[in-house]
């Protein structure tokens, strides 16, 4: 049997105590499937786990009737994923939360762990970042916000001090009526698929008089160190229509702003081609969405 | 440290002392001689190990039995009913869709969560849902029908 001790946090304020009480040798657990992944290879054995998958403030998807969302941060992809809610104001969340790895493992992956994890590969931090959502950060000192775009710092290093976790996520509603949103990927395997992945999530209005996309938001996943918004990208697509010059205009952009880790499957280089070809397809369909037209990708 | 839970497995109640770090997989088969339920990669990707926690697949691989008190668990030694095979079990032996056996739990148990909770899936549907359950032997055209031949009747 394991020294490791367990604590049960059944509400935010009693894992912020359980931080403090362990002074920087706990690990939060929600669902497991990253932090016991980690604990079976022997890269992490805690001396002190704290369970917040069922602490109150962590739960529940809420959609205001403006289209702000509140998503707490134990809620499973699964949840994400089959919120009729959700899929109607932000089409893009429900997309790529049906697509996270398979069925079991979006029964127990939560969003909040996705986010802490930070791995680069992670589909829930490119949505975030394109959506400019914010973090919450519950902590001694009572919490804090924190915007997704400050949040992912280094491989695997967050904002988040040793004492503090993420109690929810919030999105604020749509700035226009015209707005589309959409995620895409792409997996060598439909299932499953991990290093290789690379992930595009992208949010526009489109003005209804001359088609041209404003508010911009893009994240990608799979193309650096740490989840990444590109905004010189966001930059060489603003005010333009999705046509020919533009989509050479992002290219040269996402080249310019996008370092790709090389593995086993694809070279760096291939996975910045396909970064673009993925990313040109995913805007054309939050066009689309937006009331713009247009072939499907 | 030790955690005591209460675990409802296959409808029979159990009160356990499990350390902090034990996986559920390992409790089945280390403590309470349910080897039904294979362990393989310990990575949540080969789908082995699932099992139903609350009526939903998950890998046992990847979950603290100590963050599990109180639900109940269901596993390849519950789907008999009354020394019979569940309809699904039958099936994968008249179809042939077990060869080696090692992946075979996972699947059954994949598929008898898709069927309860969508009784009439199309074959896109039956893909889909066993997407992330790995057979070596390659033989999930077979595996597909016999979950196919079962959706319809």
């Amino acid at each position: 049997m394991s020294g490791c001790r367990f604590t049960v946090a059944r509400t935010a304020a009693e894992a912020v105590a359980g931080l403090a009480e362990a002074d920087g040798e706990a690990h939060i657990i929600a669902g497991g499937v990253a932090l016991v992944l980690l604990m079976n290879e022997g890269l992490l054995q805690p001396s002190w786990l704290i369970d917040v998958s069922r602490a109150a403030e962590l739960q529940g998807i809420d959609v205001a009737d403006d289209g702000a969302i509140r998503i707490g941060a134990a809620v499973t992809h699964r949840e994400v994923a089959a919120s009729a809610r959700l899929a109607s104001v932000c089409p893009m969340l429900a997309e790529m939360a049906a697509e996270i790895a398979c069925g079991r493992v979006m029964n127990r992956g939560t969003v909040g762990g996705s986010i802490c994890l930070a791995d680069p590969q992670g589909d829930p931090p490119a949505a975030l970042l394109a959506l400019d959502a914010t973090f919450r950060l519950a902590g001694p000192e009572g919490g804090r916000d924190v915007a997704a775009r400050d949040f992912f710092r280094d491989l695997y290093v967050t904002a988040l001090t040793e004492n503090e976790l993420l109690q929810h996520v919030r999105i604020a509603p749509p700035p226009t009526a015209h707005r589309g949103t959409a995620f895409g990927k792409y997996a060598a395997r439909q299932a499953m698929d991990y290093a290789s992945t690379v992930s595009a999530a992208v949010s526009l209005a489109r003005d209804p008089a001359d088609g041209s996309m404003s508010d911009i938001g893009l994240g990608l996943g799979g193309c650096g160190t740490i989840p990444v918004w590109p905004q010189k990208t966001e930059a060489a697509l603003r005010g333009r229509r999705p046509d020919t010059e533009a989509f050479a205009a992002m290219r040269a952009a996402l080249a310019e702003e996008t370092a790709p880790i090389g593995d086993m499957l694809y070279s760096a280089d291939y996975k910045r081609h396909v970064a673009a070809v993925i990313l040109e397809r995913t805007i054309k369909a939050a066009y689309r969405r937006a009331g713009g037209g247009g072939p499907d990708p | 440290m030790s955690v005591a839970i209460r675990l409802t497995v296959n409808g029979e109640r159990h009160d356990l002392t499990v350390g902090a770090t034990e996986t559920l997989v390992s409790v089945l088969r280390d403590r309470l001689g349910m080897t039904g339920t294979h362990k393989d990669c310990c990575m949540g990707i080969c789908g082995s190990c699932t099992v139903l926690v609350d009526d939903r697949p998950v890998s046992s691989c990847l979950l603290l039995a100590a963050q599990i008190d109180s639900q109940s668990v269901r596993t390849v030694e519950g789907l008999e009913r009354d020394g019979s095979l569940s309809p699904l079990q039958e099936a994968f032996l008249t179809f042939g869709a077990v060869q080696c056996g090692y992946c075979t739990p996972g699947f059954l148990m994949t598929a008898t969560a898709l069927l309860e909770e969508n009784p009439r899936p199309g074959r896109a549907e039956i893909v889909e849902a066993l997407k992330g359950n790995l057979c070596r032997c390659t033989g999930y055209k077979k595996i597909v029908e016999a979950v196919e031949a079962v959706a319809n009747g």
